[in-house]
């Protein structure tokens, strides 16, 4: 496209886009430098102490006797990330499939599944907690019901994770519904009509040509998936487990359900608090998301289809 | 939302429409007895300024948690709006001293140390001044399911008090009918310094912090190993209960409340709630000093708890009102009744002597127990209590600790010497800021 077809003025998209931009620069672009500044200074909220130390936070997460707690945190948010998005989304791609089926009452159904989208954190956090705990939960209920078990759901290492890991695909799948069955509405009902004529069942026509036909959407929610599991998990988790229990070797330098953005907060407001720590933390959150989303366009956007050609 | 706007509004009006001077108090306590207390009291004083004529009229206002109370104190105070009166709880006791913008109340006159208990003021008494006085104490105590015991075949009127007694005490219980655990407690790092003091060591080095800034965090110290040794030896028969969450106060009380453990061991200011629920589910509760490590002398608990600090900034004449309030506030009359109501130590020795001619030991006989073990604390540096910055994260670091010794059966001082070096480096972290 070599002239624009729509905006005879060059100053009007311009004008039109400032707001977006006043925004961003506001709330997203300068505070990202003021953060950081401040990773590079060792800074005190109570004291009100603000000092230049160069590198030193980041030393200090990564080498000396608290490397190991911060390596263990950075591990286990890749897995957590890798988790959330991997079962979120693939279990809201085969519920948004099958939602979309023209059943009776499929309306009440997707406004269901779109549910737990509408709530904060804090009460998702709170439903899981109340559910879960391991005396008088409906789920350990349920389970000494049936089998006779009451596990520990709360501080049983494998469990905690496993636990906070559902909580957050629960409280995503409605918003990745919600995307998937806007997406399956506009795959053109001739193809798989077509596809059923030529005989392919159910599964194939699924993996054949919805699958494919949602990879634009499946490339979106990766992303907005990963900037959840990196940047918004603090709600859930505080209210859950609080970041612990400490696992067992050689996952025992931190709790196991502390993410790195949940450490940040530690960091920043939990103790006596370095705010220039967290702020360094915080950036090297940001670095891997960036670093991912580029290998994401890099690598995954090649396996896009877009239907409109 | 509405509540917030019409504070802003009370707040608004009082600066506009009267000349008298509030005294603002801002203190930690969200419950209503509590909270209601300390309104009363403010009331109270200020019926009595009015009658001397005096134009000041002190407000409370709660502030959230310990933590948030801190931080809101120290940015009002950044901003030129300080309150006169802080409410903070003891392991703050060097970042509030170290912000700055808190006056050591003893440097004001006018009040006499010598009327508090010694370990009490001992603990916020730094650098020889008083900083803040004490208002809510309390020290950790034993309890004991009685009919448990003597189901399991144990003397009630011998509750032991040593880990080697409860050792002994929990292998009768294993052998017993009961299958009840042994004991349980909140795994609080709360507990691990009180067991430090009592073998009349210290937490941090030079001297508890209080000679100078403390640079090491004395995790691997033979008394601290001796805490990690109980937990190891509790460990081997599953003979501890808790949530498995850290810190996990109601949770320990609850597993003690439904019977699941005999012993819990936790602060004499619940003793006045577990006595009462305990009658409720239809058990006696004993109580016994805290079982301390054997082959060494007691020394006595750190008595924390928080205490009232006073923020620079004000008139002078302001924050001798302020003072005013809290020598009223923790006059014998006023502890005697704080302390029925909560279980809390009265901070005065006045109030002890008003509670003995009253009776009230005899009466309950459960709270003297933990009078018993104020009284005989020895004051020193140990029982003073540590000072270091980064208090906060320690506590999580040794809880933590604690539950690798227990829950993951690590190697005790292996584990103890890694908390150490975690520790110290968040130590000299804050400390860098100097």
């Amino acid at each position: 496209m070599k002239d624009n077809a729509v905006f005879k003025s060059r100053v009007l998209p311009w004008l039109l886009l400032l707001p977006s931009f006043l925004i961003l620069l506001t709330f997203l672009y300068y505070p990202a430098i003021q953060a950081w500044v401040l990773s590079l200074h060792r800074s005190n909220l109570f004291l009100g102490t603000r000092r230049y130390v160069g590198l030193d936070n980041f030393r200090l997460m990564f080498t000396g006797a608290l490397a190991d707690k911060y390596i263990q945190v950075v591990l286990q948010t890749f897995l957590y990330g890798f988790l959330v998005i991997a079962i979120g989304i693939s279990l809201s791609m085969v519920i948004a499939a099958l939602a979309s089926q023209k059943i009776a009452g499929a309306r009440v159904y997707r406004l269901l599944l779109i549910w737990p989208f509408a709530l904060s954190p804090a009460v998702a956090g709170t439903i899981f907690l109340f559910m879960f705990n391991p005396d008088i939960g409906s789920v350990n209920q349920i389970l000494n019901e049936l089998f006779g078990v009451k596990p520990r759901w709360l501080d049983t290492p494998t469990l905690a994770f496993g636990l906070v890991v559902l909580a957050s695909v629960w409280k995503n799948l409605g918003y990745n519904i919600v995307f998937y069955l806007a997406a399956l509405q506009n795959i053109p009902y001739e193809l798989a009509e077509a596809a059923a004529i030529d005989g392919a069942g159910p599964i194939q026509r699924f993996l054949r040509i919805t699958f494919p036909m949602l990879s634009p959407m499946t490339f979106f929610l990766v992303f907005t998936n990963l900037t959840f599991a990196f940047f918004e998990s603090f709600g859930l988790i505080d209210i859950l487990t609080k970041g612990g229990p400490v696992g067992f070797p050689p996952m025992d330098a931190a709790g196991v359900s502390t993410t790195m953005i949940y450490q940040v907060t530690l960091d920043g407001f939990g103790g006596s608090g370095n705010t220039g720590l967290a702020a360094a933390l915080g950036n090297v959150i940001l670095f891997f998301v960036i670093v991912m989303t580029l290998l994401q366009f890099r690598y995954g956007g090649r396996r896009v289809q877009y239907g409109d050609n | 939302m509405l509540r917030t706007l019409l504070l802003l509004l009370a707040a608004l009006s009082i600066g506009f429409g009267s000349a008298q001077t509030s005294i603002e108090f801002w203190y930690a306590f969200s419950d209503a007895p509590r909270s209601g207390w300390i309104d009363d009291r403010i009331d109270e004083f200020n019926v009595t300024l009015a009658e001397q004529g005096l134009d000041y009229r002190v407000v409370g206002e709660r502030k959230g948690s310990y933590r948030e109370t801190l931080q809101a104190a120290v940015l009002a105070a950044r901003q030129g709006e300080p309150p006169h009166l802080v409410q903070l709880f003891e392991v703050g006791s060097q970042l509030a001293v170290d912000s700055g913008i808190f006056e050591p109340i003893g440097n004001l006159g006018g009040l006499d140390a010598s009327l508090y208990i010694e370990p009490v003021i001992n603990y916020y008494t730094i650098d020889g001044a008083v900083n803040s006085l004490p208002f809510n104490s309390s020290s950790p105590i034993l309890y004991a399911n009685v009919q448990l015991m003597e189901q399991a075949g144990l003397d009630p009127d011998a509750l032991p008090e040593t880990f080697g007694e409860v050792m002994d005490a929990c292998e009768t219980i294993r052998a017993s009918s009961v299958s009840a655990s042994c004991i349980t407690f909140p795994l609080h790092s709360w507990l691990f310094e009180q067991w430090v003091a009592e073998q009349g060591a210290m937490l941090v080095n030079n001297g508890n912090g209080r000679d100078a800034r403390a640079t090491e965090v004395l995790l691997d110290s033979e008394a601290a190993l001796r805490v990690g040794q109980f937990m190891a030896d509790l460990a081997v028969h599953r003979d501890y209960a808790y949530t498995g969450t850290l810190e996990d106060w109601s949770g320990s009380e609850a597993i003690f409340g439904n019977q699941e453990a005999v012993f819990f061991i936790t602060s004499t200011a619940d003793a006045g709630n577990i006595t009462r629920a305990a009658a409720d589910v239809g058990f006696d509760v004993r109580t016994g000093l805290l079982p301390i490590p054997d082959g060494v002398e007691r020394n006595g608990v750190v008595i924390g708890g928080a205490s009232v600090w006073l923020t620079k900034g004000n008139p002078q004449q302001e924050l001798e009102v302020a003072r005013d309030f809290v020598l009223f506030m923790t006059n014998a009359e006023n502890m005697v009744s704080w302390h029925k109501l909560t279980g809390y130590y009265p901070v005065v020795d006045a109030s002890v002597a008003l509670l003995e001619d009253e009776g009230w030991f005899e009466a309950e006989p459960n709270f003297a127990v933990a009078f018993e073990q104020l009284l005989e604390t020895i004051p020193n540096q140990a029982t003073a209590g540590a000072l270091l910055g980064s208090f906060l994260e320690t506590r999580t670091i040794i809880g933590e600790a604690l539950q690798r010794i227990y829950s993951g059966g690590a190697d005790v001082e292996a584990t103890m010497r890694q908390a150490k070096a975690e520790a110290d480096a968040r130590l000299a972290e804050y400390n860098a800021n100097f």
